[in-house]
């Protein structure tokens, strides 16, 4: 076996033990014979155990040649015309380490779940959604190419959706899940329609069409003009998953799921995947002062935002949220200043600490008190903050911005979802009564 | 034996098991109306909708083992025979005669009577002998007649007057314009030579014909009048199989001239349609609405593909067509299933059903992720393959296809949260799936799932159907051979 071949077992691996698992405890659920909680706990782990150990070995692999990429072909999806839906996966000095990582911390949150969602009605639900994001993550990692990306993409999206409404039963749950759906569904938009662009560009969705191989100093292959528009449609996609203003409403509200999701959604994964895309078609960019400097200001208000309004959340779930929201914006303001590996190790040093947090965040008081018993007494507050410096009248202003979440969900409802809503339903009651007119109903009724 | 099976050509044995699979709802329809006892009414109705499905896929399996040379037999017309069998048919009898085999296993028992059946299993036989037809004059007939079953079952149906009376408008229009619209055609064929004013105003005039019979912007008002007004069994019958789009790739596609006007103009009302019908599924109060509007969009995506000069166009416009129809047909099942136990669903407020019906809430996701291009469905293939057909033609339809594709995906998710999510009262009955419920879905589901993890065999049938489609009739063979790849 060569190395290139053995490269190409680890990495379908990767992606067939995680979908693997997903079937074995999908597929009897579908017929109403779920497995025990431990078979499905052991199940999920095996495939995200088996994906982090072969992470480890192509780590190993790619270590030993200086992380000279391999670019693996791993079939062809289906053929029409000159159409080929080929699934190109790549395995280089960025996939690699960040498939290690989230295949790692899927596994340990796995672990955790098993008993935190012990008992739980929907114990089976939880596990298959955490199968079906497992295996986007990896997906979208390893992806060469925006179409086997997008397919990634969306199955993270949807998988955060269905497990931020977990608790059908609670209504501000599924109201919450149907907000963070739509923002992604919207923001899905721009990875779409980069999709399309680049295939109107090159003809094909392949990255290598579009940069070199080399990560992180691969050269931009296309006019500086496709790549302005892509890297512009990317920077738009990343922020739904990123929560950027003004699309950041959604992600305290995300805590509405169980912690164990909310830690690997909110606080280490999802929330970084826009950033991932961007680090992945860092060249394009490169060649993009308009997407950079856009990304920069974006990141930059987004991080004024959530820092200014993390403050005066009153739960530790949004204050976490927001505090998540900060970091990842600072990591794309850094992404905009061209820098490559001080985003992926801010990426990965936050997501732990984050999911960490978020993992403690039920057993909170119990901490609190612990911290309280063993130092004997209430712990000094400290630390310094730009507002202190603010004159009083400005502080309150400011304080009052922060507690209506900087009017940002106000304007964006009152100005876009609103009239669009209202447009809609005035569009949907002139249906209504055009049909009852020609079914011959008197005035005033409805079919 | 042996002999006997040798001396018949597999084209013969096609045309066996299409006549079997066409007749059997025929006669078990006429069964159906004698003096049978009521509980032998569903075991008709599945044995005669089980048979259409195994001889169609029968039809399936001895079409691919051919060259795919259309089998034409009987008086031919204008541009087709009167019983035409090619790659187009091997798809679409097999999809049509699964829907009416889950649509009769999971119809509710108090929808069950001899009427009610019959006319189910007339539609189903009218429809398999639409897809085995080319010729014009029987496509007229066949039209008039798959839709008699439907606005029958409307009309007798409590409260279904006024959908009749709106689906009997939209019907009659549509049927005067296409009789007239083929009857132009036939005089003036666009298959064999370039097209005159009388063969492009046919033209025209079928187009307007699909348009109305496809619920296309703005003959659609039938469409969500029909899911609110008559059985779901009705709605899924007069909307799912999309004989309008047949007619439109038997009479308006392949012509000498090329694409017509009169398709792209119908394949750019389509889009638009796609769009709005996606947009008002958004904003729907209840779920038939809700399903009604979705349908629009999705079958409006059919034609979107089908003005293509490309056959990728063309194979992702029939990709839709199963994929969704198939989709659809589980959510419209699972929404008959939940209704025959719970009444009529509202999407105003959380309605709370998930921990009372479990089992159909899990159905009523993976259709609707089925629908809406999630990854591992059919529908994720269908979707690439007409945007990405689309975009190298027209960007700006492409794009509208992209935003008619993310509104029906909003417009799924909230109708499954507004139906399943939500405090549950304390005293609410647990509605357990029945056994030919849970068949029947499942079998839906994993065709979905199987052909979007698996989509190669279905593609490439699709793929030569609609080769062989987008050629002029009268090509010689050898230009036929040139011009495949």
């Amino acid at each position: 076996m060569t190395g290139h071949d053995f490269v190409s077992t680890l990495i379908v691996l990767q992606l067939a033990a995680p979908a693997a698992s997903l079937v074995v405890i999908g597929l009897p659920a579908l017929f109403d014979r779920n497995l025990s909680e431990t078979a499905t706990r052991r199940v999920v782990g095996g495939g995200f155990g088996v994906g982090f150990m072969a992470g480890l070995c192509m780590f190993a692999v790619l270590a030993s040649r200086r992380f000279a990429p391999e670019i693996v072909h791993a079939g062809t999806w289906f053929r029409v015309g000159h159409h080929e839906a080929t699934i190109h996966l790549v395995a280089d000095a960025l996939s690699v380490p960040y498939v290690c990582f989230s295949s790692g911390l899927c596994w340990l949150i796995n672990a955790f779940a098993g008993k935190y969602m012990h008992r739980e009605p929907g114990f089976t639900r939880f596990f298959v959604l955490l199968a079906v994001f497992g295996t986007g993550m990896n997906l979208m990692v390893l992806a060469d190419s925006i179409d086997v990306l997008f397919a990634g993409w969306e199955c993270v999206g949807i998988s955060s959706a269905l497990l931020i409404g977990f608790f059908l039963e609670r209504t501000n749950a599924i109201r919450a899940a149907l907000r963070g759906y739509v923002t992604y569904r919207i923001c899905d938009v721009g990875l779409l329609a980069a999709s399309v662009v680049v295939h109107r560009a090159v003809g094909t969705g392949d990255f290598d069409r579009l940069f070199g191989p080399e990560w992180p100093h691969a050269p931009c292959l296309v006019s500086s003009t496709t790549a302005s528009i892509v890297s512009l449609l990317i920077v738009f996609a990343a922020m739904g998953k990123t929560a950027q203003v003004p699309f950041s409403g959604w992600l305290p509200r995300a805590m509405e799921g169980p912690t164990p999701s909310s830690a690997i959604f909110y606080g280490a994964l999802s929330i970084h995947a826009g950033a991932y895309v961007l680090l992945r078609c860092g060249p394009l960019l490169d060649a993009s002062p308009v997407a950079s400097t856009c990304l920069i200001l974006i990141g930059a208000a987004s991080a004024a935002h959530a820092s200014v309004v993390g403050r005066v959340q009153t739960d530790l779930k949004s204050m976490l949220a927001y505090a998540s929201m900060t970091q990842a914006s600072l990591i794309l303001v850094e992404i905009g200043l061209g820098w490559r590996v001080i985003p992926l190790v801010h990426v990965v040093g936050h997501a732990i600490l984050r999911s960490l947090q978020i993992l403690r965040s039920p057993s909170a008081l119990h901490d609190r008190h612990e911290l309280e018993a063993a130092i004997g007494g209430h712990p000094q507050l400290g630390g310094w903050s730009p507002l202190a410096w603010l004159p009083s009248g400005a502080r309150e202003a400011a304080y009052r911005i922060a507690l209506e979440r900087g009017y940002e969900e106000m304007a964006v409802g009152r100005f876009v979802v609103g009239p669009l809503t209202r447009l809609l339903e005035r569009a949907a009651e002139a249906e209504s009564r055009w049909v009852a007119w020609l079914a011959g109903e008197r005035k005033g009724t409805r079919m | 034996m042996i002999a006997f099976l040798t001396s018949h050509s597999p084209a013969d044995w096609i045309l066996v098991a299409a006549a079997t699979a066409v007749a059997t709802p025929a006669v078990a329809a006429a069964v159906a109306l004698a003096r049978v006892p009521e509980r032998g009414l569903r075991r008709i109705a599945v044995a005669a909708t089980g048979v259409a499905v195994a001889a169609s896929l029968a039809v399936t399996v001895l079409w691919s083992t051919t060259d795919g040379t259309t089998i034409a037999r009987g008086p031919r017309l204008g541009g087709g025979s009167l019983v035409h069998v090619d790659g187009l048919t091997a798809v679409l009898m097999p999809y049509a005669s699964l829907i009416a085999l889950a649509v009769v296993l999971v119809r509710p028992r108090r929808s069950i009577d001899p009427r009610s059946i019959a006319r189910k299993l007339i539609g189903c036989s009218a429809t398999l002998a639409m897809f085995l037809t080319a010729h014009p004059a029987a496509l007229v007939i066949m039209w008039v007649v798959t839709a008699l079953p439907t606005w029958h079952s409307t009309r007798a149906t409590p409260g279904g007057r006024a959908a009749a009376r709106v689906f009997a408008i939209a019907m009659a229009s549509a049927a005067a314009t296409v009789a007239l619209g083929t009857a132009l055609l036939i005089a003036d064929p666009p298959w064999e030579r370039s097209g005159g004013p009388l063969g492009a105003a046919g033209g025209w005039l079928v187009a307007i014909a699909v348009m109305i019979r496809k619920g296309i912007v703005p003959f659609h008002s039938w469409y969500p009048a029909i899911f609110a007004g008559a059985p779901m069994s009705t709605a899924l019958a007069a909307t799912m199989p999309q004989v309008a789009a047949y007619t439109a790739v038997r009479l308006l596609v392949g012509h000498a001239d090329g694409v017509g006007t009169e398709l792209v103009v119908l394949s750019n009302f389509a889009i638009v349609t796609a769009v709005y019908g996606a947009a008002l599924a958004v904003v729907q109060r209840d779920l038939r609405g809700f399903i009604g509007f979705l349908a629009m969009s999705q079958s409006a995506l059919t034609l979107a593909g089908l003005a293509g000069s490309l056959p990728m166009e063309l194979t992702g416009a029939l990709c839709v067509w199963i994929s969704s129809g198939l989709a659809l047909t589980g959510i419209g099942l699972v929404t008959w299933a939940i209704e025959s136990r719970a009444g009529a669903i509202s999407l105003e407020i959380p309605q709370g059903r998930f921990w009372d019906a479990p089992a159909l809430a899990s159905f009523f996701l993976l259709f609707g992720l089925a629908t809406i291009g999630v990854p591992g469905t059919l529908s994720f293939v269908a979707d690439d393959l007409i945007v990405s057909g689309a975009l190298d033609e027209r960007l700006g339809g492409g794009l509208m296809i992209v935003a008619a594709t993310v509104l029906a995906a909003i417009a799924v998710i909230r109708a499954w949260f507004e139906v399943f999510g939500g405090p549950t009262a304390a005293d609410s009955p647990r509605h357990e799936i029945l056994p030919r419920e849970r068949a029947a879905l499942s079998a839906l589901v994993l065709i979905l799932f199987g052909f979007g993890l698996w989509p190669a065999p279905l593609v490439n049938s699709l793929d030569r159907a609609a080769e062989k489609l987008l050629r002029p009739i009268d090509s010689p063979p050898s230009l036929e051979k040139a011009s495949s790849p």
